[in-house]
């Protein structure tokens, strides 16, 4: 009962906030004036905020931007322990450097390493922190240009990628992630630059209690939906989540941007009711899998669970079963893949439930701006289908699809799976799946679970196999940077595309797309089209071993 | 001297093109396309259908397995296989032969006739050029598209429109155009050809019905590229499931090898099987069916569609431009009333009107002789045998007609000039009739004014009658979201009192030419697509530039070429039916993309168990339609795939039903029928299919 | 000199890069640094350490081992979860178990590298060895008494079909927890044999333990961050009778301490209660004093 109360209060608040939080982010992208800080940013880059980008030159200005930060963050990492705040950290491998500066920068945050073991302060905080910020930015520029695609009318220009960035991560990711840091401070997460202090346990023992600027990027972790953890326990750790509120917290930042840009979308194209379509799209796929996910951990199925009577391995007594489900649902419906208990150890049909909503593309609501985009184009697919049922060459928003947006969107949707299944396939062909902890169809999910997190940019784990190999950081990193640029460019062409057409003007004939029908059809359509393309490789991991 | 070269003799009843009923398929139907759905299994044919063709190549790839490794399960999955693209091939062929029988008729009208040339030379018909001008005389074919220059002529036109009653052709106006393979029955005409060699009418006909060079439309190129994607994405899944079920098969080492999986994975036959099975068959089997099916209905309506593109774009229409005159109200105006001038008898005024019309053949002087005999019992005089009557005629000068009867004089017209006539036979009309007369116009009525010597009598009240049912068309097209304007010639005051009496949404008055095209280009710069219809040569350049450009069979050569698609019955109201058949065309494609999309989940349920409950026994579970094995779940599931294509090829072929509503009702409708119908119907099929199949030894 | 538009945006991107680490990845962090200075924060932005008599003995948030060398649990203290955190509660290796549902078959081995326990085997374990401790019934589901996981690889001659033919204890190379099942006799496994691959059936023997056992769940099974400072209050209520002998307490003391030591639900509706373990030691401690 408590479990379904933390998930109410939890739809309560995102339900309150939706309304302001969504304008304020509308009048930041939206608005024409820049604050000083912003002018200075401008200058320092040295662009003009006034010039407008095609989609051509926006999506070469965001490659550029994520190329020159991958460089930077591999760059950073190889020299760590030349740099102050190093704790003495050596330099990172070659390609653990590549896999997580890629990592990083595609707002995946898949770790194949251990923070506590790996990282320095000064890589944490300027290194990947900083990535935290722009890669969430990103991700809400481009889904901001595609959006203004759908509202513009015959224009070239998609606005400028340069001014959204800045405009983003200064007016909104940075003051939320002041004034939840100092409140995560106050919930007992550590902030100083301390390497640590060893103390002498009550029994005589020593132990080495970690320090680190915690609270200031655990903040941004969340709001960004970016999930990379300060320490290897994540979310479960105590100083990365010292308290049930933390929790609850931290589960609202996850959402609070997702859910709330279907408002920012309603507001730019001018029908507040096509924001809440979306929105309720992505709000029925979240709440079914969060129900689900807690009830099959609470219902605790499988020979463990059974004998222990919980599934309560890899959990932490604060925080209890169900509302790690609803985090482990979180996290996965979002790009963020934060962890708060361990999902290799969930039950097997709980476990199941974080990989399917990443499989669904994670649209629900999905990552920050990500989760816009990618839902946009599975609304697009399912205009295009549901759209010919009316008798009228399907249109949405007053954009005709045509064979030029249907093959943006086409590829859109074939290259998560893509990616997915192939390096799946690949691993178990090049017999790397070896490296897995667990046999069976278990081993299967393990491997299975690392393609679907990084093709899709979430970032958590199943946990169990070693991937801090030379052929994971290769694969993955591959598979990270391609499910997150190529998607990205297919938008933009798309954005591109729409912002040149002449909208036609809704009539009695055009199909509504803020019904609940339509709510029901994309729904629908996410399951059918995307997710089933998994069945048969989920039903030789999850499902074989639950049944 | 045109000769008919071995023209075999037309019956009436098949002087047409044979008309296949729509919808109707008759099982001899498919087995007479069996042969051309075979030829069409040359890889170099099937490339072109994406989809199919990754079902062809898995069905030679499991009939080499079976070869290799014969067993009843593999050979009776690969029949089904096969079964599956022929069945494709069927469907298309189907629609084809339907338009193939039309053709062949067609065919047969355009004979080889023999030009004779106003120069004296004759030329065979194909070797005519565009500018040559020939002579053709009652009882010879016309040997090609022109405009007659010279002379008039009835023509019998029924080898392209099917109409038997002749049609007069003459030179000049909107009626001059000719076309090739129809017959001159009286007469003598002098036609320019204005044809290319090889492009006449008939010959784009032919073309068209057969579907030989059939472009894919911009909306089915677009499901193209969604099908290849989802096909694409189902190759995938299957192609790198099997590393994965290598691996289970290895860690479940107490699983038996059997038909579907074994140490090498998942067999060849029932990975290809579940390719087939996933990848969207039903859609991607009857597209071109439906595509060819909807060209028919408009062939079968006597609307000949330039390009399928126009069809579509029937669908999307926003704006209907309507001509009022014989779109909206019949073709001409009747009397309505006889309205006397104060201190006239009625009857003495029904008496004048009914003599000044009985030498009237237009269509307004009958309904006033029709209106006298109707309201006041005036029975019909033969002007024949009034001997003593001069008819005057109207002309443009006067503007008016009448009959000089004996010492009486009396005419009907323009009000004007028959109050001019009056004045000048020095009479003085009172202001009463100039009220009546006002009354009349600006309730959009036409006053025709009659008068006998210096009397005016009354006035006759002349109306334009809106055709039947029109403002319940109107409606319905409101419903689907259509705006309709209807253009007309007529002043505002007018045109807003037809336009209201007949439901438009708006009108266009005083229209010119210019004023339909500036029109047209407003809508489209609003992003509306508009549709029209149009006869004359001062329509070709609205025709070309609207979206949907109807031009009427009847019309000059020039709106004929302008126009998308031609009307043979010259209906203008066809419109309203062709905007019909483009929105089924889309609403059948949709329709089955989704039902063919649903339908995964049932073949899901079907084929995953039965591949993998012989390594996880558990997976068992996921069979809830508790198939009878894991061999015959998969040729079940095979089975329904392939059928499911013959069973709706009727449906590709006669179109979805469609009834004019609102977006929101047909999309309600259709998602359920083709969305939780497409999701519920396999799960029984295969089911029943499944009982069946258990019975074949060795399942 | 005007740079073409592709090298120009690099620049742009480079630039960008570096302002954004300045303020995102010095300024910002570095201000909460100060921030977590102020008084009120500075202790928790410092780990919120316990000190008694003027020695940091852990932070309130970590979990600690109240185990001796060899790895027993000293009595008198209040025992923690199980942790897969290095040897156990180690900040520096933070890690869960990860071990699957699943994960039931031991791999048997002389050699202790090649061996390791199924997680349902460490879960019997643990069982076991608290219930000895606690003097309770260590018996839980699909746990053999011997605090292997209870696990058969049943042999069948058409692999899971047909007759058995064979009946393997997978998890014991002692005295098998069955005699016979279904009428064949069930024979102990064999040291680095694997019986899945040679075509057993795993099939795990619920038993006749409660569904509830004695021993709580989470008292069996490792965290997530395997520094969990908590237990259950059922943890510590199974514990109060040891402690209670042990420090010459009452009982009622005991839970008295329990209860002023355990953490409800936050707003009563957030997360599990929890007993913070060191904080209860040292309160156990402070009173004996």
């Amino acid at each position: 009962m408590a479990g379904w109360l933390f998930v109410i209060t939890l739809i309560l608040a995102l339900a309150v906030v939706y309304r302001p939080f969504g304008d304020f982010m509308y009048r930041v992208v939206s608005g024409k004036r820049n604050s000083v800080v912003e002018r200075g940013i401008y200058r320092l880059v040295g662009i003009d905020p006034n010039s407008e980008q095609t989609w051509g030159v926006y999506a070469r200005s965001v490659l550029a931007f994520s190329a020159v930060s991958i460089l930077f963050l591999y760059l950073f990492l190889r020299i760590q322990s030349h740099l102050p705040l190093s704790l003495g950290m050596s330099n990172v491998n070659p390609h653990g450097a590549w896999n997580t500066a890629v990592s990083f920068v595609t707002n995946t945050n898949w770790q194949d390493y251990s923070g506590e073991s790996t990282m320095g302060h000064l890589v944490q905080m300027a290194g990947l922190s900083v990535q935290n910020f722009v890669s969430a930015s990103v991700g809400i520029a481009v889904a901001i240009a595609l959006v203004r695609g759908f509202a513009a009318r015959k224009t070239q220009t998609l606005g400028n990628f340069w001014v959204d960035l800045t405009r983003i991560t200064i007016r909104v990711l940075l003051p939320i992630s002041v004034i939840f840091a100092i409140v995560f401070i106050a919930a007992g997460m550590v902030q100083n630059l301390s390497g640590g202090t060893d103390v002498t346990t009550l029994v005589g023992g020593t132990q080495h209690i970690t320090g680190g600027p915690v609270a200031s990027q655990e903040v941004i972790k969340e709001l960004g939906t970016n999930g990379g953890g300060f320490y290897n326990a994540n979310s479960a750790h105590p100083f990365e989540n010292p308290t049930a509120w933390t929790n609850w917290i931290q589960i609202f930042l996850i959402f609070l941007i997702p859910f709330s840009l279907p408002r920012v979308f309603g507001r730019m194209v001018g029908q507040n009711r096509q924001g809440y379509a979306i929105l309720a799209v992505a709000g029925v796929i979240a709440l079914a899998s969060i129900a689900l996910t807690v009830g099959f951990e609470v219902h605790a199925g499988g020979t463990v669970p059974q004998a222990v009577s919980a599934a309560m391995e890899g959990k932490e007594v604060r925080f209890g079963v169900p509302n790690s489900a609803t985090f482990g649902a979180a996290t996965t419906l979002t790009s963020t893949g934060a962890v708060d208990g361990f999902h290799d150890s969930y039950t097997a049909l709980g476990g199941m439930m974080p990989m399917l909503n990443m499989m669904l593309g994670e649209v629900a609501p999905g990552g920050v701006g990500s989760g816009l985009y990618g839902i946009l184009i599975l609304a697009v697919i399912t205009v295009f289908v549901a759209g010919l049922m009316v008798g009228r060459t399907p249109e949405y928003l007053g954009k005709k699809i045509t064979g030029r947006e249907m093959k943006l969107a086409s590829l859109y949707i074939l290259t998560t799976p893509a990616v997915v299944l192939i390096g799946t396939a690949l691993a178990f062909m090049t017999g790397h799946n070896s490296t897995a902890l667990n046999t069976g169809a278990h081993g299967l999910s393990e491997v299975l679970y690392a393609f679907t997190s990084a093709g899709n940019n979430n970032g958590s784990a199943f946990g169990g196999i070693t991937v801090n190999t030379g052929w994971w950081d290769t694969s993955l990193g591959l598979a990270m940077l391609i499910g997150r640029f190529l998607p990205l460019v297919l938008v933009m062409a798309l954005a591109g595309s729409l912002a040149k057409q002449q909208a036609v003007p809704a009539s009695e004939g055009t199909m509504p797309t803020h019904k609940p029908l339509f709510v029901g059809m994309v729904v629908g359509v996410s399951i059918v089209v995307v997710a089933l393309t998994f069945f048969p490789a989920i039903a030789l991991g999850p499902l074989a071993e639950a049944f | 001297m045109t000769v008919t070269a071995e023209k075999p003799a037309r019956t009436e009843d098949n002087s047409r093109p044979t008309a296949v009923k729509a919808g109707l398929l008759d099982p001899g139907q498919l087995w007479r396309s069996l042969p051309d759905a075979l030829v069409k299994l040359d890889p170099r044919v099937m490339w072109r259908n994406p989809v199919m063709f990754i079902v062809e190549v898995g069905a030679v790839f499991t009939t080499v397995l079976s070869i290799a490794n014969p067993s009843t399960f593999a050979w009776v999955t690969t029949v089904w296989l096969w079964l599956t693209v022929v069945f494709a091939n069927l469907a298309e062929a189907v629609a084809e032969g339907r338009g193939k029988a039309q053709a062949a008729a067609l065919r047969a009208a355009r004979q080889d006739t023999v030009a004779r040339l106003r120069d004296g030379r004759s030329v065979p018909a194909p070797e005519l050029k565009q500018g040559d001008v020939v002579v053709v005389a009652a009882g010879e074919i016309i040997p090609g598209d022109g405009d007659v220059i010279e002379g008039i002529a009835s023509v019998d036109e029924s080898a392209i429109t099917g109409e038997s009653a002749p049609v007069i052709r003459e030179s000049g106006g909107d009626r001059s155009a000719v076309t090739g393979g129809t017959k001159v029955l009286s007469d003598e005409i002098v036609v320019q050809i204005t044809q290319k060699p090889g492009e006449s009418f008939i010959d784009r006909m032919i073309a068209l019905v057969e579907g030989a060079n059939r472009q894919k439309t911009p909306n089915e190129i677009a499901l193209n590229i969604l099908l290849a994607a989802l096909t694409i994405i189902f190759l995938l899944s299957v192609v790198t499931l099997q590393p994965l079920a290598i691996f289970s098969k290895g860690f479940q080492a107490a699983a038996p090898n059997t038909q579907a999986i074994n140490a090498h994975g998942v067999t060849g036959i029932v990975l290809v099987s579940l390719l087939v099975c996933l990848i969207p068959t039903t859609i991607g089997a009857l597209l071109s069916a439906i595509g060819i099916a909807g060209m028919d209905r408009l062939v079968q309506r006597n609307v000949l569609a330039m390009s399928g593109r126009a069809v579509e774009a029937a669908g999307d229409v926003n704006t209907l431009l309507l001509d009022k005159t014989g779109t909206i109200t019949l073709g001409n105006r009747q009397a309505s009333a006889f309205i006397p001038a104060p201190g006239v008898d009625p009857q003495e005024l029904a008496d004048a009107a009914q003599l000044s019309s009985l030498a009237d053949e237009t269509p307004e002087g009958r309904s006033v002789v029709v209106f006298a005999k109707n309201e006041y019992g005036l029975r019909e005089r033969e002007p024949g045998l009034m001997t003593e009557a001069t008819f005057v005629p109207f002309t443009a000068q006067t503007r008016m007609s009448g009959i000089d009867l004996g010492g009486r004089q009396i005419r009907k017209g323009a009000a004007a000039a028959v109050m001019k006539w009056v004045r000048d036979n020095g009479g003085h009309p009172t202001e009463a009739v100039g009220e009546i007369v006002d009354g009349i116009s600006s309730s959009g009525g036409t006053p025709l004014v009659v008068a006998e010597g210096n009397r005016v009598l009354g006035v006759i009240h002349l109306k334009d009658v809106v055709k039947s049912g029109m403002r319940a068309r109107f409606d319905e097209m409101r419903k689907m979201g259509i705006r309709t304007v209807m253009i007309t010639g007529d002043n505002p005051r007018t045109a807003r009192a037809i336009a209201e009496e007949a439901g438009v949404d708006d009108f266009l008055a005083e229209a010119t030419p210019e004023d339909k095209l500036a029109l047209i280009r407003k809508e489209q710069e609003g992003g509306r697509l508009v549709a029209m219809t149009g006869d004359g040569t001062n329509d070709a350049p609205a025709l070309a530039q609207a979206d949907v450009g109807v031009a009427m069979n009847t019309g000059t050569s020039a709106a004929k070429e302008a126009g998308n698609m031609v009307d043979l019955d010259s209906d203008p109201t066809k419109l309203i039916e062709i905007v019909e058949i483009g929105k089924q065309l889309l609403i059948t494609r949709g329709a089955l993309t989704t039902f063919s999309i649903t339908n995964d989940i049932a073949k899901y349920f079907a084929i995953i168990p039965a591949m993998f409950a012989g390594v996880y026994p558990g997976l068992n579970t996921l069979n809830i339609m508790r198939l009878h094995s894991p061999e015959s779940a998969i040729l079940s599931a095979v089975i329904f795939n392939a059928l499911i294509i013959v069973a709706l090829i009727p449906l590709a072929l006669r179109g979805v039903r469609y009834r004019p509503s609102s977006a929101s009702a047909l999309l309600r409708r259709n998602l359920w029928i083709y969305g939780v119908g497409g999701v519920i119907l396999p799960f029984i099929c295969i089911k029943l299919i499944d009982l069946i199949v258990q019975f074949i030894p060795g399942f | 000199m005007r740079l073409p538009s592709w090298i120009s945006q690099h620049v742009a991107a480079l630039r960008a890069v570096i302002v954004f680490t300045i303020v995102l990845g010095l300024a910002y962090p570095l201000v909460m640094v100060a921030v977590g200075k102020l008084p009120g924060l500075d202790s928790r932005a410092n780990g919120s350490m316990i000190t008694v008599a003027d020695n940091k003995v852990g932070s309130k948030l970590i979990g600690q081992l109240f185990t001796d060398k060899d790895g027993n649990p000293i009595p008198k203290y209040f025992q923690s979860r199980p942790s897969a955190a290095g040897d156990g509660y180690d900040p520096t290796s933070t890690s869960a178990s990860n071990l699957g549902p699943e994960s039931i078959v031991d791999t048997l081995s002389k050699n202790p590298d090649d061996a390791s326990q199924s997680l349902l085997t460490q879960v019997c374990t643990r069982s076991l060895d608290i219930g000895k401790l606690e003097g309770v019934s260590g018996a839980r589901p699909f746990c053999a008494p011997d605090g292997t996981g209870a696990v058969l690889g049943v042999f069948r001659s058409g692999g899971f079909t047909g007759p058995i033919t064979r009946v393997v204890a997978v998890n014991e190379t002692g005295t098998p927890f069955l005699d016979t099942y279904q009428g064949v006799k069930v024979e102990p496994a064999q040291n680095d044999v694997d019986y899945q691959a040679e075509g057993a059936v795993m099939t795990p023997i619920r038993g006749d333990a409660p569904a509830k056992p004695a021993v709580p769940a989470d008292a069996v099974t490792a965290s997530g961050s395997g520094l969990d400072p908590d237990i259950s209050p059922q943890y510590a209520d199974l514990q109060a009778p040891r402690i209670a002998r042990e420090r010459g307490l009452t009982l009622d003391q005991v839970h008295q301490l329990i209860k002023a030591h355990t953490d409800g639900r936050t707003l009563g509706f957030m997360g599990e209660p929890g007993v913070n373990v060191l904080e209860l030691n040292i309160a156990l401690d402070q009173g004996q004093k």
